[in-house]
């Protein structure tokens, strides 16, 4: 593993590259470091939000090269297991034909190979509750639309690029869609309004 | 209790927004943060309570219940029943009178401030609107005719007869000298382009960004993964077209990213209005807590006196 990067994003962020990313954000969450409001994580890369009244950013920087130092990539096996319901057809799903073709499978053939894979979510963002879906073997990933539509439905099950994901909500999106979800992502009415974290494992589950 | 007779082109329940970017939400919170602190500060508030935001066209407003209010921001017209109402002051508001606030010729964004702070729906520790995830406040929307809106009372208290000097409100005129810090993606091409010209603000200007009309050449990389935004973030799409990000922007962005914002000049996003002419200008990362410091200490004077005349 290289060491990590460290580069100021303007004068109130640190941004940490570091494939321990994931496992950097669950210990500034449980241990917070003076100073720092928040900390967000993407693919391989943490952004630390700190307090720009008082900004010693070398000092941070230590800071957070120690909690590095003392950290370990999170066991396979330690996050939940989420199984999500989806209805696969085209008249859920528009891209599902097209997929399959592209894979050249039947889409039988497609949904037993997506359903058939564990997939990791790596990060939350876009939107609330969405969460971006690793673990796409190359024959999988899809090339995302040329343009992107302006309404993807709520529920919508998607595939763009090494990612998978559900749409919470109705959104623009540019991800090939291929079916749809009853499960909420983002529901208020939870005492877990979102259901999933990074580190999770998702597995779909075809519906008849 | 406040009744909404008339919503205003797009009032909603602001505080200091939440802290859950890692899941996905935005900040969200008032736009123009000066002037909610002052509001707030005006009034006996926290800094952080929640009131309402009002932008370029405000809302008349019936209260039910005496109340100290304060609107702070742009300038907006303002009259209670028919009398002009200050900005920048906390003002005593007895049951049954109408505060009506118009226009503004300059900035977009006001706060108004009622002493106690006002309800709504909390949604991770904070009850700001979010209207496009359609939560907080006032059923994640924004205000309508007919709203009714609760605040948490407070003790009444005499309004000090305290101004808001001139020199800690958000400036609102044009054209707007933002103060910028690069990124790695400022290539010495785009920061050529987008350092020596004055941008114009577009319509497409609301909580979540504000675009601008030039286009400069932006790079294009469909491949680059997406990464956290940061507030004051400048993003740049394929179209060339620069984007500010706001309070309500999404979490995560895959545009390139030259230029950000520097905190002190945050609350100045807020205020730009369609037509505006906005120009970019290179500081230091030294300059920038420098600046944000002295605005601080500003701010913080003010807070520290109003909190003294509440005894508190």
């Amino acid at each position: 593993m290289s060491g990590p990067t460290f580069m100021l994003l303007g004068d109130a962020a640190l941004v940490v590259g570091t494939s321990l990313a994931r496992e950097l954000h669950a210990d500034l969450r449980a241990r917070p470091l003076p100073g720092v409001r928040e900390s967000v994580p993407a693919l391989n890369v943490l952004t630390v939000l700190f307090d720009p009244l008082h900004p010693d950013c070398n000092a941070l920087e230590d800071a957070l090269r120690a909690r590095l130092a003392g950290l370990h990539p999170r066991a396979q096996g330690g996050g939940r297991t989420l199984v999500v319901p989806v209805t696969f057809g085209t008249d859920v799903g528009p891209d599902l034909a097209w997929c399959a073709a592209h894979t050249q499978r039947t889409e039988a053939e497609f949904i037993a190979a997506l359903c058939g894979l564990t997939l990791e979510v790596a990060f939350l963002g876009f939107t609330p509750g969405f969460a971006f879906l690793t673990g796409l073997p190359q024959e999988l990933r899809m090339p995302r639309l040329a343009a992107p539509r302006e309404r993807v439905p709520p529920g919508s099950v998607a595939l763009g690029g090494p990612w998978a994901g559900v749409y919470p909500r109705a959104t623009p999106g540019g991800w090939r869609i291929v079916g749809h979800t009853a499960m909420k992502f983002f529901d208020l009415s939870q005492p877990e309004p979102v259901p999933w974290q990074p580190g999770d494992r998702v597995r779909f589950e075809a519906l008849p | 209790m406040i009744e909404v007779l008339r919503p205003g082109l797009q009032t909603t329940v602001q505080d200091a927004g939440r802290r859950v970017r890692s899941l996905g939400i935005p900040a969200g919170g008032a736009a123009d943060a000066g002037a909610r602190r002052l509001a707030n500060a005006l009034v006996g508030n926290a800094p952080g309570a929640a009131g309402l935001e009002f932008t370029l066209s405000g809302p008349t407003l019936r209260l039910h219940a005496d109340a100290l209010l304060s609107v702070c921001g742009a300038p907006f017209d303002a009259t209670l029943d028919g009398q002009p109402f200050p900005l920048w002051r906390a003002v005593t508001v007895q049951a049954g009178q109408t505060l009506a606030v118009s226009g503004t010729s300059l900035g977009a964004r006001a706060f108004l401030a009622v002493r106690g702070g006002l309800n709504g729906q909390e949604v991770f520790g904070s009850i700001s609107t979010d209207l496009r995830g359609a939560f907080g406040g006032q059923e994640g929307r924004a205000l309508r005719r007919g709203d009714r809106l609760t605040w948490t009372p407070l003790p009444a208290a005499q309004p000090p007869r305290a101004f808001i000097d001139v020199d800690l409100r958000t400036t609102v005129t044009a054209p707007h000298l933002l103060h910028v810090l690069p990124t790695p993606d400022a290539t010495p091409d785009l920061l050529d382009s987008m350092l020596g010209q004055p941008f114009t603000v577009s319509t497409q200007a609301d909580r979540m960004g504000v675009r601008l009309t030039a286009t400069v050449p932006a790079p294009h990389d469909p491949a680059r993964v997406s990464v956290p935004n940061v507030p004051g973030l400048i993003q740049l799409p394929p179209d060339g077209r620069p984007i500010l990000l706001l309070p309500d922007a999404g979490t995560h962005g895959g545009y390139p990213t030259p230029l950000v914002v520097v905190s002190a000049d945050l609350p100045r996003l807020g205020q730009l209005r369609p037509g505006d002419r906005v120009t970019f200008q290179v500081v230091t990362l030294a300059w920038a807590h420098a600046a944000l410091q002295a605005q601080e200490r500003g701010l913080r004077q003010a807070e520290a006196a109003l909190r003294l005349w509440y005894g508190r």
